[in-house]
């Protein structure tokens, strides 16, 4: 069944879109449950995952879900000022900036990831939410995961979100930074960037190191030049070291 | 190393709740295909006794190590399941539930098939994170066998009476110079006609003289931190601010009474036009005396259509707090969408304490719908017995008011029942007005983070089920902050919230949150993140690696999302855990690999 809806889905016939719904315990789920008591209709193509808090969402949840083909993303939370934790849902609205700018890169439109507030008293609101999202993404179509067009820096990109460098930066950006925001922001995507591709060169080197960096611009598409600056840094970390040398340039490989 | 995974999963029909949607056998059927299944039934109600035996035995018999029930939301019935689990020796955090019924046969009534497809895969994805489910144990705090209650209004002094006749320490706290509330402005109380009062003073008496009680008046709340059984508040009075330390909290702060703007049937421009307070109030001096006519007009203000969306607009970007004041400041003009409860009796009343005084005046109660409930409908008859007329009018037609220019007052009304114009001459016109939220709630609910619904009073954790409850463990609400209440009604709700924090304070502990923050210190590497960003200061950098006092933890996960290093995970919401459910949705076991 889910097969056949896929492959449907990959042809655009039929497509029904399938939306994974990360609501938090307190106030979303709630609202669903209220659109549920008050016999609110809507379309059956979300699904729900519970979470007790928006705050709870590591970025990764959401890249992964993609990753697995879902055409949209939806993520519910306490309006602003009714988070149960006090301040979970300003977390995640921190983070969705940079959950944005990490679906455009990997060839997503953003528009199928959204970050929304139902209270516990917002049935029609939830209905309405789910509703809209639907037809949104019925227009987009199926995600373009679903017909295997995933770019080689999705995996890249996820691995990036779990490396400490670049939580490091988001997280700091979750406390009073000195620093003026659009700047930090700036250098937040650059890391993004520079992390995600450092994990297409580890991810290249996995699987079929030891490589020259000629070798390895040729296998990620990257240039270069920026491969080259990559190795320096990877080298410095420890994470990658020389193994020897092919047509007179340096093989590298993992440490 | 774990047990292998041995789920059974009970697909509940809820009588036809679920089982006219959704197909309940085929879900059934499905569900001993998914991985880790190794019994599946179902039940007309699994939330029955005999439903309960049936996972029970079913634990015992096939020997299950993790259960999952298909049936409502987790919100109201995953206790009652995980008590069933723990009483058939499971760990009750090896329960999972899917909620089939308000996400799924309730909102897709008509789409019995993309209904029962969307069951199995909520059913899937659920037993997906069964499988990896771990057991829990629930840390046991102490509650303090105090509490603190916020409005000395008949539903508050009612609380407070309660529990300290119970024993437990209450400190009562009025915002006015006198504890009473709202029913000391009143004169009559329906249906016994008693004074209000001889109803209160045994209360103010009460809550003034009782040794387990302080009362605090010109008090007000502001400020709380702290978790059940340990609230730490702080009080503002006459002498300064105060902190006070108490186990549970009854918000009674009460509810305001609607005035209608100047102009609204001559409301303001005729000193004969009053509201059915101000009315009361005339009633108690004797200002009203023998009038040839009385004109009384229901639903003032009220049941004026739906809080319009627009009004609700702004909401993304401001908070509950933010709204409540938007939605008073509109409904200023507009009126209420709900219907007040208590005004049709209330007019009752004052049109009954008229005609025994004065027979012969004529009083007239214009309405659009009469609603007099349980024995008060004896009431409405003894009204129409004395000679009380009610005159029907059509809602579209609403009364009007019009003052001559010799300042006579003349209501002109169109009659439902014989289908004319009606025009009556009157010495008064008595507005019936509801009650609506007071701006005193605002700073509650924003203080104490409970939710305001739609109609703009305090929310209950459930309309039916726990009608006195909040979302905010060991905080309950009494009285009319929760909607329109009439004395007897304030005094039972008053008794409900006193009887629920005293269960709390009579055991003295409470279990708290089992789902906390756990770090992993081979990882973590101290950068001190989850302290700075915990709302609750529970993790702390000891040599060099993270601490989490479990105790302080209440489980929100915000420190796993941000570790730098992932070294915290949270129980029972684990990555691994999610994301088991989405794969189970998108990627099920069995079926190809469709994304490479």
């Amino acid at each position: 069944m889910v097969e056949e809806k896929l492959e449907e889905g990959r042809l655009g016939v039929g497509f029904e879109p399938l939306i994974v719904a990360y609501c938090c315990n307190w106030c979303s789920y709630a609202g669903a449950d209220l659109a549920g008591t008050s016999r609110f209709e809507y379309p059956t193509n979300i699904r729900i995952v519970r979470i007790m808090c928006t705050g709870r969402m590591d970025m990764t949840l959401v890249l992964e879900a993609l990753r697995m083909g879902a055409d949209g993303v939806l993520i519910a939370g306490c309006h602003p000022g009714d988070c149960h934790y006090h301040k979970g849902n300003f977390m995640m609205e921190k983070r969705f900036d940079y959950l944005k700018e990490a679906v455009k890169n990997v060839g997503i439109e953003p528009e199928r990831v959204r970050l929304e507030w139902v209270s516990a008293s917002e049935g029609g609101k939830w209905a309405a939410l789910v509703r809209e999202m639907v037809e949104e993404i019925r227009q987009l179509g199926p995600s373009p995961f679903r017909r295997l067009q995933i770019p080689k820096k999705t995996d890249a990109m996820i691995d990036a979100f779990k490396s400490q460098r670049l939580r490091w930066v988001v997280g700091r950006s979750q406390i009073k930074v000195e620093i003026d925001e659009g700047k930090y922001r700036q250098t937040v995507n650059a890391i993004m960037h520079d992390e995600t591709e450092r994990h297409m060169i580890t991810g290249a080197l996995k699987g079929k190191g030891p490589l020259t960096a000629e070798e390895l611009a040729h296998l990620t598409g990257l240039q270069p030049r920026r491969i080259v600056q990559h190795l320096i840094a990877l080298r410095r970390d420890g994470k990658v070291n020389e193994a020897g040398e092919k047509n007179s340039q340096y093989l590298y490989q993992l440490i | 190393m774990a047990q292998e995974p041995r789920v059974g999963v009970f697909v509940c029909s809820c009588g036809t709740n679920i089982g006219g949607v959704v197909n309940v056998q085929e879900v059934v059927e499905y569900a001993k295909t998914i991985p880790h299944v190794v019994h599946a039934d179902h039940n007309l109600y699994t939330c029955s006794e005999a439903g309960l035996v049936v996972i029970k035995e079913s634990v015992k018999k096939h020997n299950l190590n993790r259960v999952v029930v298909a049936s409502c939301t987790p919100r109201t019935h995953e206790p009652l399941f995980r008590a069933a689990c723990k009483e058939a020796g499971l760990n009750p955090y090896l329960f999972e539930m899917a909620n089939i019924r308000e996400h799924d046969s309730w909102v897709h009534p008509h789409e019995s098939q993309k209904a029962t497809q969307k069951a199995k895969d909520i059913v899937r994805m659920a037993v997906a994170k069964a499988a990896l489910l771990e057991p829990q144990t629930e840390p046991e705090v102490e509650v303090k066998g105090s509490s603190l209650v916020v409005g000395a209004g008949v539903a508050g002094m009612t609380a407070a009476l309660s529990m300290a006749n119970q024993g437990f320490k209450v400190n009562l706290i009025e915002k006015e110079k006198e504890p009473g509330g709202m029913a000391q402005h009143l004169y009559k109380l329906y249906p016994t006609l008693a004074d209000a009062s001889e109803v209160i003073k045994p209360l103010v008496e009460g809550v003034k003289s009782h040794k387990n009680i302080e009362l605090a008046i010109s008090t007000t709340l502001k400020e709380v931190s702290g978790y059940v059984g340990n609230f730490n508040t702080i009080l503002t009075g006459p002498e300064g601010d105060r902190e006070l330390n108490v186990g549970t909290i009854v918000v009674a702060p009460g509810s305001s009474n609607y005035t209608p703007p100047k102009g609204l049937y001559e409301y303001g421009l005729s000193d004969h036009v009053i509201t059915q307070r101000e009315f009361d109030e005339k009633l108690r001096k004797g200002e009203i005396g023998e009038p040839e006519r009385i004109v009384m007009i229901q639903c003032v203000g009220a049941r004026k259509g739906e809080i319009r969306p627009s009004e609700l607009e702004a909401f993304p970007k401001s908070d509950t707090a933010e709204l409540l004041r938007k939605i008073l400041k509109a409904r200023k003009d507009e009126g209420w969408p709900y219907c007040s409860r208590i005004c049709c009796m209330n007019a009752i009343k004052n049109a009954i304490l008229i005609k025994e005084r004065s027979p012969k005046t004529d009083v007239v109660v214009l309405f659009g719908d009469l609603r007099v409930y349980k024995e008060y409908e004896d009431f409405y008859r003894k009204a129409r017995d004395l000679e009380v007329r009610f005159i029907r009018h059509i809602e579209e037609a609403r009364p009007e008011v019009i003052q001559t220019s010799e300042g006579k007052l003349q209501v002109v009304a169109y009659d439902a029942l014989y289908g004319m114009e009606v025009n009556f001459p009157t010495e008064w016109v008595v507005l019936s007005t509801p009650l609506i939220p007071s701006k005193d709630e605002i700073m509650l609910a924003r203080m104490l983070k409970i939710p305001i619904a739609t109609d703009g009073f305090l929310m209950e954790a459930h309309l039916k089920l726990r009608p006195v409850d909040t979302n905010v463990d060991g905080v309950f609400i009494a009285g009319t902050i929760s909607g329109p209440k009439d004395v007897s009604e304030s005094i039972i709700s008053g008794e409900a919230a006193a009887a629920r924090a005293s269960i709390l304070m009579g055991n003295g502990k409470v279990k708290t949150e089992a789902i906390t923050a756990v770090v992993d210190e081979e990882q973590c590497i101290g950068c001190e993140l989850c302290e700075e960003i915990c709302p609750y200061g529970a993790p702390r950098i000891e040599e060099g690696k993270s601490k989490i006092r479990e105790i302080l933890c209440r489980g929100c996960g915000s420190c796993a999302a941000e570790c730098p290093k992932r070294a915290i995970t949270m129980r029972h919401y684990r990555d691994d855990q999610i994301l088991a459910q989405v794969k189970a949705l998108l990627i099920p076991e069995g079926s190809k690999e469709v994304v490479q």
